[in-house]
C-alpha cells in the first residue's frame, strides 16, 4: 500500500483533498439548481476556485517530486496523472467560461464530471498514484505538447457535453421558443436555448482546433520517435474517429433538418467517443499508448 | 446533361460528406477490434480457419489498406473538390465583388437575415455619416454595403484544400515509402528487412550492422533506455555509425532506422573452457553446439557436448562424450569468489569448465522510408490555421437602402444584415447597434 508519507511528497494527497472541495462545490451547484439562490452559486464558485488552487499546487509539487527522483518528463504519463489533469483542465475551462458569461447552471455538470474523474484517479486500483519512471518510449518533450493540447480539447468536449445535456433538457421541457418563462426553477436558470446552442458550437470548435493540433503533434512525435507518423494504433485510430465525429458536427449545420437538437446529440455522443478514446481503448485494447497496465507495456 | 448535373450535385453534397465521415469512422473502428497485419497462422489460431477466411475475404485483416477504405478516401477527395468548386464562385463574389444589391439580397429571404426600418429627418449626407461611424467604411459608394471579415470566407476552402493535400501526402507516402522491421544479432549484418504490412522481405539499399547493444536501467531495475550502435555499410565500407535509441532514430539517405525492441535468441551453444592441468595457461574456448564434434586441442582428444534425454532432478542436464566413447559427467563446485558455482567435468589432466550459454542479443529495428511526409506536415499546419480562422472570424454583411419619403422631409432607412452563422450573439449585437443608430438619427 501507498503510505501517507509518499502521498504528501508526491502531491497526490492534495489532489484527494481538492476532491473534497470540488464535491462540496458540486453540492452547492446542485442546491442552486433547485433554489436558484445566487449566493449559493457564488459560494460554490469560490469553493471551486479554492479546489483549483490546491490542484495547481499539487501539480507543481508532483512535477518537482518527479524531477527530484530523476524523471525528466512531467507527470502526465500514466492513467492517474491524465485523469487528474483532465479534471484540472475542465475546471479551468469552466472558470474561464464563468468569468466571461453568467453561466452558473453549467457548474453542476462540470463539477460532477471533474469529481468523477478525480474520484476514479484517487480510489480506483486501476490508477495507482505512484510516480513511476517513464518508459523509454515516452521520454520526449513532444509528450508535453501532445498531452496538453489533447487534454485542452478533451476539456472543451467535456464542457460541450454538459452544454448539450442542458440544451436537450431545456428543449424537451420548454421547446425552442421560451414560451413558459414562468415555470421557474432549474430551467429558468439556463440561458435561452439559442445561446446554449451557440455556446455548444463555440466550445466544440475550440476543442476541434486543439484536437487537430494534438493529433498532428502526436503524428510528428511518432515520426520522430517510432516507425512513422501513423501506425493505425488503436488509440490513434480512435482519435481519428473522434476527430471525424466533430468534423461531422461542424458540417451538420449545412444540411437541412439538422437543428439544434441533433447538434446537441452529436456533442453528447462525441464526448462518449472521447471517453472511449481516452479510457476505453486503454482498458479494452492494448496498444502503444496503454496507460492501463503500468510496467507491462512493451518497450514501444 | 441532366445526368451529369445530378452526379455533380451528388458528389458535391454535404450529405455525401456526412456519409463518408460515418463510413470511415465505422470501418476504422472495426480495425481497432481486429488486430491488423498479424500473420495468417496467428489469425487462424485466434479465429479458427473458417472465421479467418471470412475476415480475409471481407478485407478486415488489412482494413486500412483495403480497396474500399482507400476508395472512401478517394471519394472524400472528390467530394471535397466538387463541393469546393461548386461554392467557390459564390464565395469569391462575396469576397471580391461584384457585391449583390440590397434588392437582390432581400429577394433571397435568407433565414439568417435580419431587417430593420428607421425613418429620419436628417439629410442623406448626415445619415451616411452616422451609418459609417457605426458600420465602418462601405465597400461600394453607390450603395451602402458594409462587409466585415469577408476575407475569412476563404478559410473553409483553405481547410478543405489542406485536407486534400494531407490525403495526397498520405497516398504518396504509402506508394513511395515503406515500413519494415528486422532483427539483427550483435556483431552481425543484414540487408534484408520485412515489410510491416505483409512480412515480405525486401532488400535495403545498404547493409546494416549491429556493432553493440545495451540496456540502461533506472535504480529500481526499470529499463531507462535501449541503445543500439548501428553502422551503415555500403560497398563493404562503413559510411556511418550511430547510437540509436527510442525517441532518437537515425536517418540515412531518406531511410530512418528506429530502435523498436530487443531480446535474445534461444541459446544454441554452450561456452566451454578447456584447460589442461599441466599447463594452466592453455585455456581454449569452444562454443559447443549439442551433438557436434570438437577438438579439445589437448592430446588430439575430440568431444561432443550432449544433453540428457531425461535429466534427473538436481542433475546437470548435459554431459561430454569423448571420441573414445568415454562419458564425462559434470560436477558442481561451490565457488566463493563467483556468484556462479563452478561446473566442470574432468578427464585425466583435461578439465572442461562450463561457462554458461552463449546469448545472441539482437536489436529489433524499424526501417522506414517516410517519403513525402513534408507534404503531410505542410497540409496539417495549414489545416490548423485555417480551422482557427474558419471558426473564430465570422463574416457579416450589411446593406443599407435610403429612400426619400413622399413628403420630402423624411428619409426611410432600411437595414438588412446577413451573418455567415446564425448566432444569438450576432443578433444581440445587431439590435444594440440598431438602437444606437436610431438614437443618433431620430433622437429617440
Ligand atoms: C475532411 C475534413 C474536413 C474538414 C476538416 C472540413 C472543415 C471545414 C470547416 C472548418 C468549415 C467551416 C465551418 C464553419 O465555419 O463552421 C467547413 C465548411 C464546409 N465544408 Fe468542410 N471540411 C471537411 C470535409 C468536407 C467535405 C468532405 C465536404 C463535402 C461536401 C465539406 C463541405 C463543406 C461545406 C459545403 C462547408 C460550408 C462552406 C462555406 O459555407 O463556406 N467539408 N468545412
Amino acid at each position: 500500500m501507498i503510505s501517507a508519507n509518499v502521498s504528501v511528497l508526491d502531491g497526490s494527497l492534495y489532489f484527494t483533498v481538492s476532491l473534497l472541495f470540488i464535491v462540496a462545490s458540486f453540492a452547492g451547484y446542485f442546491i442552486f439548481l433547485f433554489t436558484g439562490n445566487k449566493t449559493i452559486s457564488k459560494i460554490s464558485f469560490g469553493v471551486l476556485i479554492a479546489g483549483f488552487i490546491i490542484q495547481t499546487a499539487a501539480f507543481v509539487i508532483r512535477w518537482i517530486y518527479a524531477y527530484k527522483i530523476g524523471i525528466n518528463t512531467p507527470p502526465l504519463v500514466d492513467l492517474y496523472d491524465s485523469m487528474v489533469f483532465f479534471a484540472y483542465v475542465i475546471i479551468f475551462g469552466f472558470i474561464l467560461i464563468r468569468i466571461f458569461y453568467d453561466f452558473d447552471a453549467l457548474g453542476f455538470i462540470i463539477t460532477l464530471v471533474a469529481s468523477l474523474a478525480l474520484a476514479f484517479a484517487s480510489f480506483s486500483p486501476l490508477a495507482p498514484s505512484a510516480v513511476e519512471p517513464t518508459i523509454p518510449a515516452l521520454q520526449s518533450y513532444w509528450l508535453i505538447y501532445h498531452i496538453m493540447t489533447l487534454f485542452i480539447s478533451y476539456g472543451a468536449f467535456g464542457a460541450s457535453f454538459g452544454l448539450g445535456v442542458l440544451y436537450l433538457i431545456k428543449i424537451n421541457k420548454t421547446g425552442k421558443n421560451e414560451s413558459n418563462k414562468k415555470r421557474g426553477g432549474f430551467l429558468s436558470l439556463l440561458p435561452p436555448a439559442p445561446i446554449i446552442e451557440e455556446s455548444i458550437y463555440k466550445v466544440v470548435v475550440f476543442g476541434l482546433v486543439f484536437l487537430t493540433a494534438g493529433i498532428v503533434i502526436g503524428a510528428a512525435w511518432a515520426d520522430s520517435a517510432w516507425g512513422g507518423y501513423w501506425s493505425w494504433d488503436p488509440k490513434e485510430t480512435w482519435s481519428l474517429i473522434t476527430w471525424l465525429t466533430y468534423v461531422l458536427f461542424i458540417h451538420a449545420r449545412f444540411t437541412k433538418g439538422w437543428g439544434g437538437k441533433k447538434m446537441a446529440w452529436i456533442a453528447v455522443i462525441g464526448f462518449a467517443v472521447v471517453i472511449f478514446c481516452y479510457l476505453g481503448v486503454d482498458l479494452i485494447i492494448p496498444g502503444l499508448h496503454s496507460y492501463a497496465t503500468p510496467g507491462s507495456t512493451p518497450i514501444l | 446533361m441532366i445526368m451529369f448535373s445530378k452526379l455533380y450535385k451528388f458528389f458535391s453534397s454535404v450529405k455525401l460528406a456526412i456519409f463518408l465521415f460515418i463510413a470511415i469512422a465505422a470501418l476504422s473502428m472495426v480495425g481497432t477490434f481486429i488486430n491488423q497485419a498479424d500473420t495468417a497462422s496467428q489469425y487462424k489460431t485466434i479465429f479458427g480457419p473458417q472465421v479467418y477466411h471470412i475476415l480475409y475475404w471481407l478485407g478486415f485483416l488489412d482494413i486500412y489498406g483495403s480497396w474500399y477504405f482507400i476508395g472512401l478516401a478517394v471519394l472524400l477527395v472528390i467530394n471535397l473538390i466538387t463541393a469546393s468548386a461548386s461554392i467557390l464562385p459564390h464565395t469569391f463574389k462575396t469576397v471580391f465583388g461584384p457585391y449583390p444589391s440590397f434588392d437582390e439580397t432581400a429577394a433571397k429571404k435568407s433565414p439568417k437575415a435580419i431587417y430593420e426600418i428607421i425613418e429620419s429627418k436628417k439629410d442623406v449626407h448626415e445619415i451616411t455619416k452616422v451609418l459609417n461611424s457605426k458600420l465602418g467604411k462601405p465597400f461600394s459608394e453607390k450603395e451602402l454595403y458594409y462587409s466585415k471579415n469577408s476575407i475569412f470566407r476563404l478559410s473553409p476552402f483553405i481547410a478543405h484544400f489542406s485536407v486534400i493535400i494531407i490525403i495526397i501526402g498520405v497516398f504518396l507516402n504509402f506508394h513511395y515509402g515503406f515500413r519494415s522491421y528486422t532483427n539483427i544479432k550483435v556483431g552481425e549484418k543484414t540487408n534484408i528487412s520485412y515489410l510491416s504490412k505483409n512480412h515480405k522481405p525486401i532488400k535495403l539499399p545498404f547493409t546494416l550492422s549491429l556493432d553493440n547493444y545495451r540496456t540502461l536501467y533506472y535504480k529500481d531495475g526499470i529499463p531507462k533506455s535501449y541503445i543500439s550502435k548501428i553502422s551503415i555499410i555500403k560497398n563493404h565500407v562503413a559510411v556511418a555509425t550511430k547510437n540509436i535509441k527510442v525517441n532518437h532514430p537515425f536517418t540515412y539517405g531518406g531511410i530512418t532506422i528506429y530502435q523498436a525492441s530487443y531480446g535474445h535468441y534461444k541459446p544454441t551453444a554452450a561456452k566451454l573452457s578447456i584447460v589442461s592441468l599441466k599447463n594452466r595457461k592453455s585455456e581454449k574456448i569452444v562454443y559447443a553446439e549439442f551433438g557436434k564434434l570438437y577438438d579439445t586441442g589437448i592430446n588430439n582428444i575430440k568431444f561432443r557436448f550432449i544433453p540428457y534425454k531425461h535429466p534427473k532432478k538436481d542433475e546437470i542436464p548435459f554431459f561430454i562424450e569423448l571420441s573414445n566413447n568415454k562419458i564425462l559427467k559434470f560436477y558442481v563446485l561451490p565457488y566463493k569468489k563467483h556468484s556462479m558455482p563452478l561446473i566442470f567435468a574432468k578427464y585425466q589432466n583435461t578439465v572442461f569448465l562450463y561457462n554458461g550459454v552463449k546469448n545472441y542479443y539482437y536489436s529489433g529495428v524499424e526501417i522506414t522510408k517516410n517519403a513525402y511526409t513534408s507534404v503531410i506536415w505542410a497540409g496539417s499546419i495549414i489545416l490548423i490555421i485555417a480551422l482557427f480562422f474558419s471558426f473564430f472570424f465570422n463574416h457579416t454583411e450589411t446593406w443599407v437602402k435610403l429612400t426619400p419619403l413622399k413628403d420630402g422631409k423624411k428619409t426611410r432607412i432600411e437595414i438588412l444584415a446577413v451573418p455567415k452563422k446564425k448566432f444569438e450573439s450576432f443578433y444581440n449585437k445587431f439590435n444594440k447597434l440598431i438602437a444606437g443608430i436610431k438614437k443618433d438619427l431620430t433622437g429617440e
